[in-house]
């Protein structure tokens, strides 16, 4: 089906086919007929020669008998009525040629020397037949006949009416395929016309026209409902894509200003941090100065202090007599107080100079650092009753006399608060993490409110009344201090009268293992 | 109806047995399967017919030579289921049971005399006489062209009811009508 295949009209196709078909059925048809016709002609042509044969026979049993040729022949004669009749000729009994006829144009016609059985035999378009004589009991001779069987021209004549037949068809067929093409193939046409114009023109507002009720009227609803869909869909798209492009412009200016406002951002980032930096510096600053200030304060208070403890204490041992009890007591008082100021004078240089002394940090055993700082308090303190529980204490590395006074404020603090229990505990002890050692020390004291743990560590704060738990409110601070100039933390947990827990933790160094 | 036309055409038969007029024998071969070929086409009367299965007896007179051979030629043959019997016959003898008759050429002007007794007989009585169709005779050879041929009375048929058929008659070189 090449030849359909390379049609590009649909009218074509369809001619084509309609065509063949026609040819097809009329070339079978004329076969078939051609063939029972040859074969009617064969079989209607032998008996019709069986006959003539027949007659002849019937005819010339007495010339033959009586040995009369002359008789025989007028009777051969007499086939010049039949025209396809070529010759013929009678035998005698003995095979011997008895009488002959021939036509006109085959006057030189070869008879068989002697004959042959009953029977025909057809050969280059002619048929011969031989038919005994008999009358009754015995062969008189043999007829001959040799007549046309022109198969080729019959085939010849069928052929062209059958050519003949077929070019009627074809021209009938085309004279058919014209309402065809009106109801099968002009809307086939008219829709590829639009189908063309909507590619070329992208103009989807295009209709083919519906004209016919089958398959196609079908196609063409559905082409148009196509149409009317891809024209919707279209407009639909377009319009996202407007919309996208709006999104678009939309989001690139956003980023514009989102990029300048970042540039913004870091100017005011760098500017902050030049502020703080400069801020920082000026704290330092005003830090050093105030260390500095808080340190010549301390050292010059302390000269007019001592005059004032000096002279009092002389005013008491040389004015004893004048004074009196309640001078005494007064006089009393002031030295307390002179004292207890003069502690405050000492914490605070203390305090001071740890911003201003280098640090030597050295291996330090804590435990043996605890129980010095124990022994020292229990030989300060001749009644005190306060069990201490000593726990595993890791090594690390500070400053030795620093770490004293770190434990030396941390234990004196919980034996205070806890002094005023019948059996004060005070237990210390530390655990080793993954990057810093934990040392603590817990009592069953007084305690204190937890929100106010941050407050534990400022200097001068104090949470409880100078009268139940006398202090300067340095030692923690000064504890905080230390442990933070040596990389550390401190933090403390409490609940008013269940004991607190003080807890610092120094950052472990590759020397401790 | 004559066919003397029809013999312009320039024939010559190669196996035919053709009659020689220097061997009387050739002759007389041919006038003896005439003779028994005739009676196929010959219908007798039933009183003279032969009944079923009784021999067809054909006498000969004056003929000797054609006697003999007729005699052999038809040795096993039948005609109809009937077979063929072979008569010698003298002019004396009474003619009761034969079909058919030859009397030969040796008495010539006894002819008449020797056919009277089969007028108006359902006998077919041939003769080789030259005019023997006029003294009664229906069936008579001639020779013409060096041709054994035969000529016939339908008037003398008539008279002896018998029916000649019309095909022999075809090959007959004269037929002798009764309007003669």
């Amino acid at each position: 089906m090449n030849v359909l295949s390379r049609q590009k009209s649909v009218y074509r196709k369809l001619l084509i086919v309609v065509l063949s078909t026609t040819a097809f059925a009329l070339l079978l048809a004329g076969i078939a007929l051609a063939i029972l016709d040859l074969r009617s002609y064969r079989q209607g042509w032998i008996a019709e020669l069986t006959t003539q044969a027949d007659v002849l026979s019937l005819a010339t049993a007495p010339a033959l008998e009586f040995e009369d040729p002359s008789s025989a022949q007028a009777y051969l004669d007499l086939l010049k009525a039949q025209p396809a009749i070529i010759g013929a000729a009678l035998y005698t009994a003995n095979g011997a040629l008895f009488a002959t006829y021939t036509d006109g144009d085959h006057a030189d016609l070869a008879f068989p020397r002697i004959p042959e059985l009953d029977g025909f035999r057809t050969a280059r378009n002619q048929l011969d037949l031989f038919k005994r004589i008999d009358s009754g009991n015995e062969i008189l001779g043999t007829v001959y006949i040799k007549a046309r069987y022109d198969i080729g021209a019959r085939l010849r004549d069928h052929a062209s009416v059958l050519a003949a037949v077929l070019l009627l068809s074809f021209g009938i067929t085309l004279l058919i395929a014209r309402p065809l093409q009106r109801n099968v193939t002009r809307p086939i046409t008219e829709i590829t016309k639009v189908a063309r114009d909507v590619i070329e023109k992208r103009d989807f507002s295009a209709r083919a026209p519906r004209t016919t009720e089958d398959e196609i009227g079908v196609l063409v609803d559905a082409f148009n409902g196509m149409l009317a869909e891809i024209s919707t869909r279209t407009e639909v798209l377009e319009k996202s894509n407007r919309d996208l492009a709006h999104e678009i412009g939309e989001r690139s200016r956003a980023e514009d200003a989102l990029m300048a406002s970042e540039d913004r951002l870091l100017a005011l980032n760098a500017e902050l941090e030049s502020r703080v930096a400069a801020r920082t510096s000026e704290l330092e600053a005003a830090n050093k100065d105030l260390e500095g200030f808080s340190y010549s304060v301390s050292h010059d208070l302390r000269a007019p202090l001592r005059a004032i403890l000096g002279f009092s204490a002389l005013f008491a041992e040389e004015h004893q007599t004048e004074l009196g009890d309640e001078g005494r007591r007064k006089l009393g008082i002031i030295r307390r107080e002179s004292e207890r100021m003069g502690r405050l004078i000492d914490d605070l240089l203390a305090f001071s100079r740890l911003g201003r002394k280098a640090l030597q940090p050295v291996s330090l055993d804590m435990t043996a650092l605890v129980q010095s700082v124990i022994e020292r308090l229990k030989r300060d303190d001749g009644a005190c009753r306060t069990e201490f529980r000593i726990g595993s204490l890791p090594q690390s590395r500070g400053d030795q006399n620093l770490f004293e006074q770190v434990w030396l404020n941390l234990i004196a603090n919980a034996v205070k608060f806890s002094s005023k229990r019948e059996t004060p505990v005070v237990e210390i002890g530390g655990i080793v993490h993954e990057q810093e050692h934990i040392y603590y020390v817990r009592d069953n004291g007084a305690g204190f409110e937890s929100r106010y743990s941050a407050r534990l560590f400022g200097v001068f704060q104090r949470l409880h009344r100078q009268e139940d738990f006398p202090g300067t409110g340095v030692g923690l601070a000064l504890v905080h201090k230390i442990v933070t100039r040596h990389g550390g933390r401190v933090w403390a947990d409490g609940k008013p009268d269940a004991g607190a827990t003080f807890h610092f933790a120094l950052p472990k160094e590759e020397a401790d293992g | 109806m004559t066919l003397a036309a029809v013999f312009a055409i320039a024939w010559q038969p190669t196996g035919f047995a053709q009659p020689d007029r220097h061997d009387p024998s050739s002759e007389t071969r041919l006038k003896a399967a005439f003779l028994y070929k005739f009676a196929s086409y010959v219908e007798w009367p039933p009183q003279n017919a032969p009944g079923p299965g009784a021999p067809l007896v054909i006498g000969v007179m004056d003929a000797d030579a054609l006697m003999r051979e007729l005699s052999e030629i038809t040795v096993g043959r039948s005609i109809d289921d009937h077979p063929i019997e072979v008569r010698r016959l003298d002019p004396s003898e009474p003619l009761a049971g034969v079909q058919i008759l030859f009397i030969g050429n040796r008495r010539g002007s006894q002819l008449d005399t020797q056919l009277l007794p089969t007028r108006r007989q359902p006998i077919l009585t041939v003769t080789e006489s030259r005019g023997a169709i006029s003294n009664g005779s229906i069936i008579n050879f001639t020779v013409e062209r060096d041709r054994v041929r035969f000529e016939v009375s339908l008037a003398a048929a008539e008279a002896s009811r018998l029916k000649l058929s019309s095909r022999l008659l075809s090959v007959a070189s004269r037929v002798h009508r009764k309007a003669k």
